[in-house]
């Protein structure tokens, strides 16, 4: 309990580091905020007289410290490009990203983890190459690349589904497949991996010599060993579907986070980015850590 | 020699030598051969694969698609492995130096690189995007630091397996300099999985800069790149889909060919590293 | 005059079978497992001793090695010819096993009273407190002093005797006739390993069970056994009660075995090989297994294979055996 204690302080000290550094950046070379702000007549007295209300002349470290201020009294600011309010704006695509993102994940561990048993208690056979070669197959396609032939395949040739946008559940199966198809490719085989090698442990003689049946053995013995190395690279996979977020909500027009932030950084629309950066920034850092707790807790070693 | 029969029969190697070799060949070959890559002519556009004086057909704005594939690959190449050639190097320095000292200076890098390394390359990109501008420059930047934490974790876990050998402790224990001992003797040992680990992180690198340039944050027009080829094309799938297919299929050989070598050296090295590496390459 | 026996090999052969391999590991071994005995299978690594006990159980790996001849009888049945649901009805609740390294022979996932229980719960329809109270008898039983303690434990925080005495609870809580213990003390230092002997033979007498001993430490055969059987190169060269083996060999090998040993019930008694080396499975001669290491070898020893046969009180696999 001690270690996960000393985890999350450790995370919260660079979560902070990083979000400064992350912050400064986008501050520091954010450009001219006034041309966005003022008319072009406005003279240079006004903009460092603006400069000096919004606080762009303080230190950044007191700068952040402000900012992250705002940030828990929910006032965030105006976007550069259509003034809306980026609180209201980060409600509505906080939603969006995580219906998609939540979707994802669960097809990562839903689908990957079964599949993966499936492939490791038939080895060798016809569905184990299938499933294997299919997640090989998952790995090698970039998933930009992945959703432009579902997309013409599903939307273009077939008409089943809509290409992008955002609707009903139909709108959702062509982004959340593209966006965990890789998670559930390593998940697979990791899974796989990871149960041939426990099946081949000294603890399952012992097990069946004791006459529980395979099936216990195997969905509950095996399985909870075969679990603990896919646990502590489940923040992984929650970094990985945000990264891979940021590409795929852009293909399919899915109005979440990512597609807000790419479309953010080519408009220089930098209150935006300013938050959705620290967003993102904090969801993997955050998920990273409840893989990291999550590995303590369902390791007896760790736990005790 | 005995090594060199093995990498002939091993299937992989052999298989993602020869595309690699291929592909290599038309980045160098082929801008020479199809001409400017930028020449526009409007009468020309979309023009099917086979056309006259167009192999592989053209694009919206009437350029040669072949002269701008291989440009493409050219550029998708010299990022990715020259990037990953810095990361080797920086990551095997700053792994040799976290995991032989031990200590605080080892938990202080080693917490900095775990918190790296679980960044997400797409991410880092495009915060790096954010900050200095689109380009390849931040492609660049981001590939480099997440590509060297990688490559510093495992190597890292490398050398805390290596220090405790008889024979590095035997150095030690005849007072042989901290320098002498980590370049005779450790760094030897750790390098062969640096450099494998390496075509795994060219294969990260191609598809993280073409998935920039699909969404307008890599390389930027003029400058041709396959991912924004690929972008540029979805438009007109129905009209000449082999705008967007042929650099979709490039990006999928080339990421293909070094997951291949990679595949394939690991099973020229010993097995102990193996596992090292399939824990590494999980990512 | 004697018992029917409780166990009964006969014949029996395992082998590996594959892409275009195929040769026995475990060759015509007969054994005879008597009521409320403890019999001892002797030899060196790799002679065929724990496949033979693993093969009782259907516990070899399987593909690749398979049974290729001979029968198990367990009172009257078959076990070689059982379906996979009627072996596990006897796993365990028949027929216990312990194996050697304990450490990495329970689940490190779960506590040991969650390994318990799940064996009890295996072979008996009781509710889970029932369950719980059997098990902390077998800990008991097993001779653990504080099993309320150790129910709650998982192994790695067990010491390795501690962990080979759940290993025997484990055995226990079924209430087995027959107990296969596979090396079960190797892994121990000294001590220990006089304990947990001493409780399994203690626990023989008070449940009346019998025990199958698979050891390479003619030490540990000495003390605890009653009857033994020697194994070389897959086959049972020797067997009789241990009084008249370990007295008079009549094999040569087990005469090598006796004399490389300095003392018995000394602690330097584990088994010393002898000059030369045990052919593989796969490249036997066609004579006698041993021919190549004995020193009383003859021409009929290298061409004709020896059979077992009675001699004085024991059984011998000779064509010359020692007087």
């Amino acid at each position: 309990m001690k270690s996960v204690l000393k985890t999350t302080l450790l995370t919260l000290l660079l979560l902070i580091a990083s979000s400064l550094a992350v912050f400064a950046a986008i501050r520091l070379s954010g450009g001219d905020v006034t041309a966005a702000r003022l008319p072009a007549s406005a003279t240079a007295e006004d903009r460092e007289l603006f400069r000096q209300q919004v606080g762009l002349d303080q230190p950044i470290l007191r700068q952040y410290v402000t900012y992250v201020g705002e940030v828990f009294t929910g006032d965030l600011g105006n976007s550069l490009t259509n003034n809306a309010s980026i609180s209201s704006l980060a409600v509505e695509k906080i939603k969006n990203s995580a219906i998609l993102g939540g979707m994802s994940l669960v097809l990562v561990f839903g689908v990957g983890i079964p599949l993966g048993m499936i492939a490791a208690l038939k080895r060798n056979s016809w569905l184990d190459t299938g499933i294997t070669s299919f997640s090989v197959a998952g790995m090698a396609v970039p998933n930009f690349w992945l959703a432009l032939i579902l997309i013409y395949i599903f939307a273009t040739v077939l008409g089943w589904l809509p290409s992008a946008g955002q609707g009903g559940i139909e709108y959702l199966i062509l982004p959340a497949v593209v966006l965990s198809a890789e998670g559930i490719a390593l998940t697979v085989r990791m899974t796989r991996s990871a149960m041939i090698e426990n099946l081949s442990q000294d603890f399952v003689r012992t097990l069946r010599a004791a006459g529980l049946s395979e099936r216990r053995i195997y969905f509950k013995h095996v399985l909870r060993n075969s679990l603990l190395p896919i646990i502590s690279l489940a923040g992984l996979r929650v970094g990985q579907i945000v990264g891979y977020a940021l590409v795929v909500e852009t293909i399919f027009g899915w109005p979440g986070v990512g597609q807000q932030l790419v479309n953010a950084v080519l408009r220089r629309d930098y209150p935006v980015v300013q938050f959705f950066s620290l967003l993102l920034v904090f969801v993997v850092t955050l998920g990273n850590l409840a893989a990291s707790v999550g590995y303590t807790l369902a390791n007896p070693r760790l736990r005790k | 020699m005995k090594r060199f029969a093995r990498a002939r029969k091993n299937k992989q190697l052999v298989t993602g030598s020869v595309l690699a070799c291929i592909i290599v060949l038309l980045a160098l070959v082929g801008p020479m051969v199809f001409g400017d890559y930028n020449s526009q002519d409007l009468a020309l556009s979309h023009k099917p694969v086979g056309t006259d004086g167009a192999f592989f057909g053209t694009d919206g704005l009437g350029r040669d698609l072949a002269a701008r594939a291989t440009f493409g690959i050219r550029i998708s190449l010299i990022v990715a492995i020259s990037v990953t050639a810095i990361a080797v190097i920086f990551g095997t320095i700053i792994g040799l130096i976290a995991g032989y000292t031990k200590g605080v200076v080892d938990s202080v890098a080693s917490l900095v690189i775990d918190f790296i390394w679980g960044f997400p390359l797409i991410l880092v990109a495009v915060l790096a995007a954010a900050s200095i501008g689109s380009g390849l420059l931040p492609v660049i930047l981001a590939v480099g630091l997440v590509n060297t934490v990688a490559i510093a974790r495992v190597v890292r876990g490398e050398v805390l397996g290596i220090s405790e050998k008889d024979f590095v402790v035997a150095a030690k224990a005849g007072g042989y300099s901290t320098l002498r001992i980590l370049s005779r003797h450790v760094a030897p040992n750790v390098i062969p999985v640096a450099l494998v680990l390496s075509s795994y992180y060219v294969a990260v690198a191609i598809i993280a800069e073409a998935a920039l340039s699909f969404v307008g944050l890599g390389a930027q027009p003029p400058l041709p790149s396959l991912g924004q080829m690929v972008s540029e094309g979805r438009n007109y799938m129905r009209l000449n889909h082999w705008e967007s297919t042929i650099p979709g299929v490039l990006i999928f050989v080339m990421v293909l060919s070094v997951s291949l070598i990679g595949d394939g050296l690991r099973d020229l090295l010993d097995p102990r590293l193996r596992t090292a590496l399939e824990r590494a390459s999980s990512k | 005059m004697t018992p029917d026996p409780l166990l009964d090999i006969r014949n029996l052969s395992v082998g590996l079978r594959g892409d275009g391999i195929g040769y026995d590991i475990v060759r015509d071994v007969s054994l005879s497992l008597y009521p409320n005995e403890v019999l001892a299978v002797v030899g060196e690594s790799g002679c065929g001793k724990s496949l033979t006990a693993l093969s009782i159980l259907a516990l070899h790996a399987s593909p690749p090695l398979y049974i290729t001849g001979g029968s198990i009888l367990f009172e009257g049945t078959d076990l070689t010819k059982l379906s996979p649901a009627k072996m596990r009805a006897v796993r365990g609740a028949e027929i216990a096993m312990v194996f050697q390294d304990p450490m990495s022979a329970l689940d490190p996932m779960f506590t040991v009273g969650t390994l318990l229980t799940s064996a009890v719960k295996a072979h008996q329809k009781v509710s889970a407190d029932v369950a719980k109270k059997i098990s902390l008898e077998a800990l008991a039983d097993a001779g653990i002093e504080d099993p309320r303690r150790r129910f709650d434990e998982y192994p790695f925080q067990l010491s390795g005797g501690v962990s080979q005495r759940v290993m025997i609870a484990l055995a226990l809580v079924n209430d087995p006739k027959i107990i296969i213990a596979d090396e079960p003390t190797t892994a121990l230092d000294v001590t220990v390993q006089a304990q947990i002997l001493d409780r399994l033979r203690e626990l023989k007498n008070e449940r009346g069970m019998s025990v199958m001993l698979i050891t390479h430490n003619l030490g540990v055969v000495a003390s605890v056994a009653d009857r033994m059987a020697v194994m070389y190169a897959g086959e049972v060269v020797e067997s009789g009660a241990v009084g008249e083996v370990l007295a008079a060999p009549h094999h040569p090998y087990t005469n090598g075995l006796l004399s490389a040993v300095p003392r018995l019930n000394s602690e330097a008694s584990e088994l010393v090989p002898i000059g030369g080396r045990v052919p593989q499975p796969n490249e036997l001669p066609a004579g006698c297994a041993f021919a190549d290491r004995c020193s009383f070898v003859t021409d009929r020893c290298r061409s004709e294979h020896p059979p077992l046969e009675h001699h004085a009180r024991t059984e011998v696999r000779c064509h010359h055996p020692v007087a």
